[in-house]
C-alpha cells in the first residue's frame, strides 16, 4: 500500500517543465527525492501539496484524490519547508495556540516534548531563533498532529552535522509505525545513504531513477580503467561514463556481473552523490 | 480560521502598541482644538490600514504557502483576511466613540449627531478602502499594491478637490433630514455591496494563485 501515488504528473512553466513524473512513497519507508537544485523537486512537491496548478496527472495520499479531499489529507500530513515560514514576532506558545485550532489532533503535550527534546526556548520569539533553531521548530510543529506522512523539502539543509543526525534519528523513530511514511528531498545526499529506503532522482523534469536505495548501492559501481579497456565495455553493461585525466571512470549497472566477466577489474562501491554525479555529468 | 485571526493578531501586537501612542499624542493635540472628529477618522484609518500590515507580514515570512500545506482552504484564507478588516474597523469605530465622548465630557458639550455621522461615514470609508486594497494585494503583492494604496487615497481625493474647485453644491446636512438619511442608507448598501463583491473578487484571484 502506498503512501502517496503520483502519475504522469506535468506542469509547464515558460522555462521549465516537470514531464510525466510518476512515482510512489510506500507505507513504511523513507523515500529520498534527490537532484539538484532547479530540477524539479520543490515543484512536484508543491504540486502534492496542491499548492499549484497542475497540466495534467493525479496524486493520490493516503488513498484519498489530493484535489478533492484536500483538507481531508491535510489533517494527515506533516509538511516542513524550505526557510522558515513563521511570523519574526512569535512564541512557540503563540503557535500551539494557532495550531490547535487548525489541526484536529493538535497535541499540546507532544509539542512540549519535542520543544524540550530539541531545545528549543519557550520565551523567545522566532525572530530571536538561530536558523538550526527554525528548522527544527517546524520539524516539531510538524510532528505534532499525529500525522501519518511527512513531505520535507530541504529540511535537513540548514543544520549542523551533529543536529542533523539527531533530526535523522527523529524521522527513523517516527518510520517505526508500519502505516506512516516520508518523502524528504534534499541535496545533501549523505543523510538519504543513511535512512532513505528508496531513491528517486529527478533531473531536468524528468524521473530518471526510481530504485531501491539497497539495490542500488550493492548493483552499481565505479570502474576506474584506460580508454583501451572502456572500449571493450558493452554498452548495455555500464549507465554513464566520466573521462579525467587519469583515464576513464565508469558507472557499472552490475558490479558482480563485471567482476565475473573481467576478473582484473576494479571496481568501487558507489555513494548516491556519485550515481547523481554521474548522471548529471557523465556521458552516455 | 480563527487560528489565522489569532495569529494576525498577535503579530499586530506591536503595531497597536505605535498607534496607541501615536492616538495619546493625537488625541492631547487635537481634543483641546475641538477637533476630535478628525482624530475619530485617523483612528478608524489606521485600524483600516492594519489589515495590509499584516498582508505584508505573511508576504515576508512565506506564510500563505506554508498555511496551505495545513488543513486550511484557500477560501477560509481569503475570508479571515475580510473578518480581521471587519474586526479592526468595528474596533477603530469603539474607540473613535471612546474618545469623541471623552472629548465632549472635557469641553461639556455632550456628544453632537454630527460627530456620531462622521465615525458612521468614516467607518463606511474605512470598509470600502480595505475592499478595496485587499484584492489588488493578493493580485500583485503587498510590494506593488503599496503604489495602489497611494493611488487609492488619491484619486477620491483629487476628485473631490476637482467637484470643490467647480462650485458643486454638496447635499447641505442639517436642512433636509430625510434626504441625508437616504444618503447614509444608500452608502452602507453600497459599502456592504462592495465588500462582499470584493470578497469574491479576491477568491477568486487566490484561488488561481500558485505558490
Amino acid at each position: 500500500m502506498n503512501a502517496i501515488e503520483i502519475k504522469n504528473l506535468n506542469k509547464s512553466y515558460h522555462d521549465f517543465n516537470l514531464k510525466n513524473v510518476s512515482f510512489n512513497v510506500p507505507k513504511g519507508s523513507i523515500v529520498g527525492f534527490i537532484g539538484e537544485n532547479g530540477a524539479g523537486k520543490t515543484t512536484t512537491l508543491k504540486a502534492i501539496l496542491n499548492l499549484i496548478n497542475r497540466d495534467n496527472g493525479t496524486i493520490e495520499i493516503l488513498g484519498m484524490n489530493n484535489t478533492s479531499e484536500d483538507k481531508k489529507i491535510k489533517e494527515d500530513i506533516g509538511v516542513v519547508l524550505d526557510g522558515c515560514n513563521f511570523h519574526d514576532s512569535l512564541k512557540t506558545g503563540d503557535i500551539s495556540k494557532m495550531m490547535a485550532s487548525i489541526y484536529k489532533n493538535w497535541n499540546l503535550s507532544v509539542f512540549q516534548r519535542y520543544l524540550k527534546k530539541f531545545e528549543l526556548p519557550e520565551n523567545k520569539t522566532v525572530k530571536e531563533y538561530s536558523r538550526g533553531m527554525k528548522m527544527k521548530l517546524q520539524i516539531a510543529v510538524a510532528l505534532s498532529h499525529d500525522p501519518k506522512v511527512l513531505i520535507l523539502d530541504e529540511a535537513t539543509s540548514g543544520l549542523d552535522p551533529i543536529v542533523r543526525e539527531e533530526m535523522l534519528d527523529v524521522f527513523m523513530e517516527f518510520i517505526q509505525d508500519e502505516e506512516h511514511a516520508i518523502l524528504i528531498s534534499s541535496h545533501i545526499t549523505s543523510d538519504l545513504d543513511k535512512i532513505a529506503d528508496y531513491i528517486v532522482f529527478i533531473h531536468q523534469g524528468e524521473i530518471l531513477l526510481n530504485e531501491e536505495k539497497e539495490t542500488l548501492l550493492e548493483g552499481m559501481g565505479i570502474l576506474k580503467c584506460s580508454e583501451d579497456d572502456f572500449r571493450k565495455l558493452d554498452k548495455e553493461e555500464y549507465i554513464r561514463y566520466r573521462k579525467n585525466q587519469f583515464g576513464f571512470e565508469v558507472l557499472i549497472k552490475d558490479k558482480l556481473a563485471l567482476k565475473r566477466k573481467y576478473k582484473e577489474a576494479i571496481v568501487d562501491g558507489v555513494t548516491i552523490e556519485e550515481i547523481m554525479l554521474f548522471y548529471v555529468r557523465g556521458e552516455r | 480560521m480563527k487560528g489565522l485571526i489569532l495569529k494576525d493578531f498577535i503579530n499586530l501586537g506591536r503595531s497597536f502598541k505605535s498607534v496607541g501612542v501615536a492616538l495619546v499624542a493625537l488625541a492631547i493635540i487635537f481634543i483641546p482644538m475641538g477637533n476630535e472628529s478628525f482624530i475619530s477618522g485617523m483612528i478608524v484609518l489606521m485600524f483600516a490600514m492594519m489589515v495590509i500590515t499584516t498582508m505584508s507580514y505573511d508576504d515576508t515570512a512565506k506564510w500563505d504557502t506554508y498555511a496551505l500545506t495545513m488543513p486550511i482552504t484557500r477560501k477560509e484564507v481569503v475570508r479571515s483576511k475580510y473578518l480581521l478588516l471587519l474586526m479592526l474597523d468595528l474596533t477603530g469605530v469603539v474607540l473613535a466613540l471612546a474618545l469623541a465622548f471623552v472629548g465632549s465630557f472635557l469641553k461639556g458639550t455632550g456628544i453632537t449627531v454630527e460627530t456620531l455621522l462622521g465615525i458612521l461615514i468614516i467607518l463606511m470609508i474605512a470598509v470600502i478602502f480595505g475592499s478595496a486594497l485587499i484584492p489588488l494585494i493578493y493580485k500583485f503583492g503587498p510590494e506593488k499594491a503599496r503604489l495602489m494604496i497611494v493611488l487609492c487615497a488619491a484619486i477620491p481625493t483629487a476628485v473631490l478637490l476637482i467637484v470643490a474647485k467647480l462650485n458643486v453644491p454638496f447635499p447641505a446636512i442639517g436642512n433636509e433630514e430625510t434626504v441625508f438619511g437616504i444618503i447614509m442608507i444608500a452608502m452602507a448598501l453600497i459599502s456592504l455591496v462592495i465588500f462582499f463583491a470584493s470578497y469574491f473578487i479576491s477568491v477568486k484571484i487566490y484561488q488561481k494563485k500558485e505558490f
